[in-house]
C-alpha cells in the first residue's frame, strides 16, 4: 500500500490501522490524533497514536508499518520519508484515567478500516488532559468534540465517569467538571 | 549503590529509588536534581526516566527551559502505585530524608533559607 505525498492524518491512520489488522494486530487510534479525527478543522496533530488492544510483537508491527512506508526510529516513533506524521504505539492497556476502554468505533473506507475511540471517550480523554495537568488545550478540544458530535457524546456517562474518578482520587477538582458543562 | 542489599522491586535499586523519590514529590523534579538527590549519574537517571515514560508511568513537562519529571496521575494504576511507593519509602530512609530537606513550596526571593 503506497501513501500519496499529500496523504492526510486520516489517510495515514486508515492505512496503518488496516496494515496492523491484516498482520493480526488490532490497534485503536487514541489521544490527540483521535481528537483530530473527530474535529479535523479545529484540531491538528502530527502524532498518530495507536494503542494495540493486546500487546503486539515488535517485529510484526515493524513489518506491517513498513508495508505503508513507515520505519521505526531508534527507540522512537515510526516515521515516513515524505510525510510529516509520526506513528507511535504507546503501551496499553487502553485506559482513560482508572477505567479501561473495552469497546471502540470502527469506521470503513473501501477496504480500509480504522478503529478509533468513540466520541465520548475522546471527550473523556481530552478532558482528562486538562483535569490532570491543567492543559487548557485539552479542555478546548474536549468541548469541540462534544459540540461537534453532540448526538454521539453521552454527557451523562461522562459525568458519571468524572464522579467515579473523583471518588477514587478526591484531589481532582470538581470545579473543572462544572466548568466543562458551563462552557459546553 | 551496587552493594545495595534491598530487593529491587522495579528491576533495579536505582529505579526503585527514582520512583519512590517521584512519589514523594508533588510538583515533580528536574532530571539533574533527581540525579543529585539520588547520588546517581544524570545519564543513568535519563535512561530510567525514558523507560518509565514509554511505559506511561511518568511524564515530563517543560517549565521554562527545563523539563520536570513527575508520576503520571493519568496512568491507570497511578493511585495504587503511589500508595505502594509510599510504603516502600520506609525501606529507603535516605531518599525520604533528602526529599524532606528539598523544598518544593514557594519562597520569596531573597528570604534566607
Amino acid at each position: 500500500m503506497t501513501l500519496a505525498d499529500d496523504a492526510s492524518l486520516v489517510d495515514v491512520a486508515f492505512a496503518a490501522c488496516t496494515a496492523l489488522e491484516r498482520a493480526g494486530e488490532t490497534a485503536v487510534l487514541c489521544g490527540g490524533s483521535a481528537a483530530a479525527y473527530y474535529v479535523p478543522d479545529l484540531y491538528r496533530s502530527l502524532d498518530i497514536d495507536f494503542v494495540p488492544h493486546v500487546q503486539a510483537a515488535r517485529h510484526i508491527v515493524d513489518r506491517a508499518l513498513a508495508s505503508i512506508g513507515y520505519a521505526r526510529e531508534r527507540a522512537g516513533p515510526y516515521v515516513h520519508a515524505r510525510l510529516p506524521y509520526a506513528i507511535e504505539l504507546p503501551m496499553g492497556p487502553l485506559a482513560i484515567g482508572r477505567e479501561y476502554v473495552a469497546s471502540w468505533r470502527t469506521d470503513r473506507r473501501g477496504d480500509l478500516l480504522l478503529h478509533v475511540y468513540a466520541a465520548t471517550d475522546v471527550v473523556r480523554d481530552r478532558f482528562l488532559h486538562y483535569w490532570a495537568w491543567g492543559d487548557p488545550m485539552g479542555l478546548d478540544v474536549a468541548l469541540a468534540v462534544a459540540r461537534a458530535h453532540a448526538s454521539d457524546v453521552d454527557l451523562e456517562a461522562f459525568r458519571r465517569w468524572t464522579e467515579r474518578e473523583r471518588a477514587a482520587d478526591p484531589t481532582y477538582d470538581g470545579g473543572r467538571v462544572e466548568q466543562f458543562f458551563r462552557l459546553l | 549503590m551496587r552493594d545495595d542489599l534491598r530487593p529491587a522491586l522495579f528491576g533495579t535499586a536505582l529505579r526503585d529509588r527514582v520512583l519512590i523519590r517521584l512519589a514523594l514529590s508533588e510538583n515533580g523534579l528536574h532530571l539533574r536534581e533527581l540525579a543529585r538527590q539520588l547520588d546517581a549519574s544524570p545519564t543513568a537517571i535519563y535512561r530510567i526516566i525514558m523507560a518509565l515514560e514509554r511505559a506511561g508511568v511518568v511524564v515530563s513537562r517543560p517549565i521554562g527551559k527545563i523539563r520536570v519529571v513527575l508520576l503520571n496521575r493519568r496512568w491507570h494504576g497511578a493511585l495504587e502505585l503511589r500508595s505502594l511507593l509510599a510504603r516502600l519509602a520506609a525501606s529507603y530512609p535516605e531518599v525520604r530524608e533528602r526529599a524532606a530537606r528539598s523544598r518544593e513550596r514557594p519562597r520569596r526571593i531573597g528570604k534566607p533559607l
